[in-house]
């Protein structure tokens, strides 16, 4: 199945904006950031909701998934998700704020194939959990590493340091 | 080469007028305007005998010698190349600098049929045990290089959680070759200074992974 | 220590497949071959493996001498980039940027500083504009050799010959790199707003005379392999990338434009000089292991267009915008954004978060293999071993960046 071709769609970030606005009633404060990208924010609970009908949406579906980033925000931690449209060649970018005590969110690996590896990265370096995910274990640092070393309070223990 | 101190008759006298003929033709004798009398020279030549060889410790060295000198000119090494240091031991392979000068390009992937282990990259918690197993089931005798920043010190990750600062914590190494990444250059003239230190070793059986030198 | 008597106990990906193995086997799917109730091995290509692709690890799980399953392991590189990004520097962050994506290193300083410049606002000049595309594209070339050359070098063991001709003709290219940055792989060379040094006398003058050899080099590397029955029955038709499986998966690079894709950062999210340059982007049909290959001998002929293009163009003006001592230590306002460059390997970009400070608050590496090894287990599934590592080859990892 061939995919549409980039930009295909011909609309302006403006028009996007308007249309995901429009059709997306979850999606808080759309802002534009030039040249091509809208930034919006969602709530973690409606997120698997918003994620199927970001993809599916008609003119300006974001099928690809470009990366997850996890940011500690300090009060909270954040997942950004970052999306890319082919149809009409613009990314999005959905901002999903988790509190510190409980950061748990929906998987969205059976939406976009591309987050399983992501998610797996968000958890290992940040410790969001994300709910519903196939096989969510640590994937760059060592099975018995302690501690999720992004997170701003995030202190070097002597236990990750075997060899040195 | 004689080990026999019995030559054919006439053998010795008809070496020594050649070697007194070259002799008198190059060199402006002056007054000795004679010919070298053939039996003083002949007393001057010394062809080796069997006696020489019954003395215990010259023939030590000789095969000390024989053997540093095979071992330190063929060294099989063992691509350890983790990080971009690999990249300049690929280039140190090819055309432009050819390791194959030094009959070092025997770059075997198994641990099992290699001499020295060329740690090129950053080593991390991850890899340490992993790097630890291949050491061991290399046989002896071994040695090590570390090269580049990363193996010898840490390298610019030195402060990172989860990076090992040097592969000494690690493996015993022979030569730190510095540089991020070292020039091929370099890592010849690291390999340059482990040749110096392998044909610097005896026979006498050393502890394991250690080449002594004295 | 482990000594080397000890089996180590199975950690957690060799546990995952072990435990699907017993999982088939109990569910009488032991094996596919006839005749044979249960064949399943489960084996380590462990981190340390022949190929240059570094680190990688694959936990393969054998039918005989098909794969049914594989899982790849990472983090045997992780050097802890993103944190040490906390604590640098913008300008003290660009040499460990420059260790991402080694092969690309130009590529790599170039999607950071992008996206700080965008962050801070400051706007290079023309002049640099352009020796940042002619030092990109170079950087493609050379990496795209690397890959080709140890492309074919995987495909058996000795055959390094094509390996040797890409390599030879690479260290021209770094030549003149290190003749422009003075290093030869890690070259520290791109600022804020500007390079680190202009181009020396003579480099315009030689750099036009190997991009006018270039071309034939690059007709002998084919001409090496175009018409080898082995090369072609081990290439065409393995390894399929659909164009859903690149949307899926965000699949990007060469290997997504094997597939008909044509996702080119340089034409699509166009930035620096590139509007103003005329070259194609390098499209193939089937998105096979011979289509990522020629797609990458395609794309070296036209960087080779693009850099004799800029050459001609190449304006006078400053390298640095501002005086010397600005972009020292710059301190871009809060905020937070993302810009993707084409890397040899795919999109490559860094978002970054920016509370005022000197050091960056966060940043995240987009990096263009850690998306593209997510296929692996899908592609690799029922093929044999030998198309396995034909198949890797072709996807050009480089560890640094997966790992970070």
């Amino acid at each position: 199945m061939a995919l549409p071709r980039i930009g295909s769609a011909d609309m302006t970030i403006d028009q996007v904006a308007a249309r995901l606005k429009g059709e997306i009633a979850e999606l808080d404060d759309v802002r534009i950031q030039v040249p091509d990208t809208v930034v919006c924010r969602v709530d973690p609970a409606t997120l698997k909701d918003v994620a199927h009908r970001v993809r599916d949406i008609e003119g300006c579906g974001y099928e690809m998934l470009n990366f997850i980033a996890a940011v500690d925000r300090g009060d909270k931690l954040e997942a950004v998700y970052h999306l890319y449209s082919f149809v009409s060649n613009s990314y999005l970018e959905l901002h999903v704020g988790l509190p510190r005590g409980k950061a748990e969110v929906d998987t969205v690996s059976d939406v976009w194939p591309a987050a399983d590896w992501h998610e797996r990265e968000a958890w290992d370096m940040m410790g969001i959990k994300f709910l519903g995910h196939p096989d969510l274990r640590r994937i760059l640092l060592r099975d018995d590493f302690v501690g999720h070393p992004l997170r701003k309070d995030y202190a070097d223990l002597v236990e990750n340091h075997p060899y040195a | 080469m004689g080990v026999t101190d019995k030559f054919p008759d006439g053998f010795v006298d008809k070496i020594a007028e050649k070697v007194t003929d070259k002799f008198a033709g190059r060199v402006d004798l002056g007054e000795l305007r004679e010919r070298v009398p053939v039996d003083k020279v002949r007393d001057r030549i010394h062809y080796p005998s069997l006696n020489d060889f019954q003395r215990p410790n010259v023939v030590t060295t000789t095969a000390d010698f024989v053997f540093s000198w095979a071992r330190s000119r063929s060294i099989f090494p063992f691509t350890y190349g983790l990080a971009c240091c690999a990249i300049e031991m690929l280039s140190s392979g090819f055309a432009r600098f050819d390791i194959a000068r030094y009959g070092y390009e025997v770059f075997r992937p198994t641990p099992r049929q290699c001499d020295l282990m060329i740690v090129a990259g950053t080593v991390n918690e991850k890899m340490g045990p992993v790097l630890r197993r291949l050491y061991d089931q290399m046989s002896e005798p071994k040695w090590v290089i570390a090269m580049g920043a990363c193996a010898t010190s840490g390298g610019p990750f030195y402060d990172g959680y989860n990076v090992v600062n040097g592969v000494d914590k690690i493996v015993p190494v022979d030569v730190y070759i510095p540089g991020c990444p070292p020039r091929p250059e370099a890592l010849f003239q690291g390999l340059l200074e482990l040749r110096k230190k392998i044909e610097d070793m005896k026979f006498v059986p050393t502890p394991a992974g250690e080449a002594t030198i004295d | 220590m482990p000594s080397v008597f000890d089996t180590p106990a199975p950690d957690a990906a060799l546990q995952l497949a072990l435990d699907r193995v017993k999982r088939s086997e109990e569910e009488g799917r032991g094996s596919d071959m006839e005749g044979l109730a249960f064949n399943q091995v489960v084996v380590n290509m462990g981190p340390q493996h022949p190929s240059t692709h570094g680190v990688l690890r694959l936990v393969v799980t054998l039918d005989g001498e098909l794969i049914k399953d594989v899982i790849p392991v990472i983090g045997y590189l992780h050097r802890c980039k993103e944190k040490l990004a906390e604590r640098r520097t913008y300008y003290q962050y660009i040499p460990i940027v420059d260790r991402t994506e080694y092969l690309a290193s130009m590529n790599c300083e170039w999607g950071y500083v992008l996206t700080v410049e965008k962050l801070a606002g400051i706007e290079p000049t023309r002049r640099v504009e352009f020796i940042r595309v002619i030092m990109a594209e170079l950087m493609r070339i050379a990496s795209h050799q690397v890959a080709v050359g140890t492309f074919t070098a995987d495909l058996s063991p000795l055959g390094t010959a094509m390996a040797f001709y890409t390599f030879r003709d690479r260290e021209l290219i770094l030549d003149l790199l290190e003749e422009a940055s003075g290093a030869r792989m890690m070259f520290n060379y791109f600022r804020f707003g500007g390079v680190r040094y202009d181009l020396p006398d003579g480099w315009v003058e030689k750099c036009h005379a190997l991009m006018g050899k270039m071309p034939k080099l690059i007709d002998e590397y084919e001409a090496l392999v175009k018409n080898n029955a082995v090369f072609l029955s081990r290439c065409l038709g393995k390894g399929v990338i659909t164009q859903e499986d690149v949307a899926e998966y965000g699949i990007t690079g060469p290997n997504a434009r094997a597939s008909g894709v044509a996702y080119d950062l340089r034409r699509t999210r166009p930035y620096s000089v590139y509007p103003e340059l005329d070259f194609r982007v390098c499209l193939a049909e089937h998105g096979d292991v011979y289509d990522r290959y020629q797609v990458r001998i395609d794309e070296m002929r036209e960087s080779v267009k693009i850099v004799l293009q800029c050459l001609d163009m190449l304006p006078d003006g400053p390298v640095q915008v501002g005086s010397l001592r600005a972009p020292y230590v710059i301190t871009p306002p809060p905020g937070e954004c993302y810009v993707g460059q084409e890397n040899p390997r795919g999109e490559y970009g860094t978002y970054i978060v920016s509370d005022g400070s000197r050091y960056p608050y966060r940043l995240k590496y987009r990096d263009p293999c850690f998306c593209n090894l997510q296929i692996f287990p899908k592609l690799l599934r029922g093929t044999k071993i030998a198309d396995a590592v034909a198949i890797s080859g072709s996807m050009d990892m480089v560890l640094g960046g997966i790992d970070r």
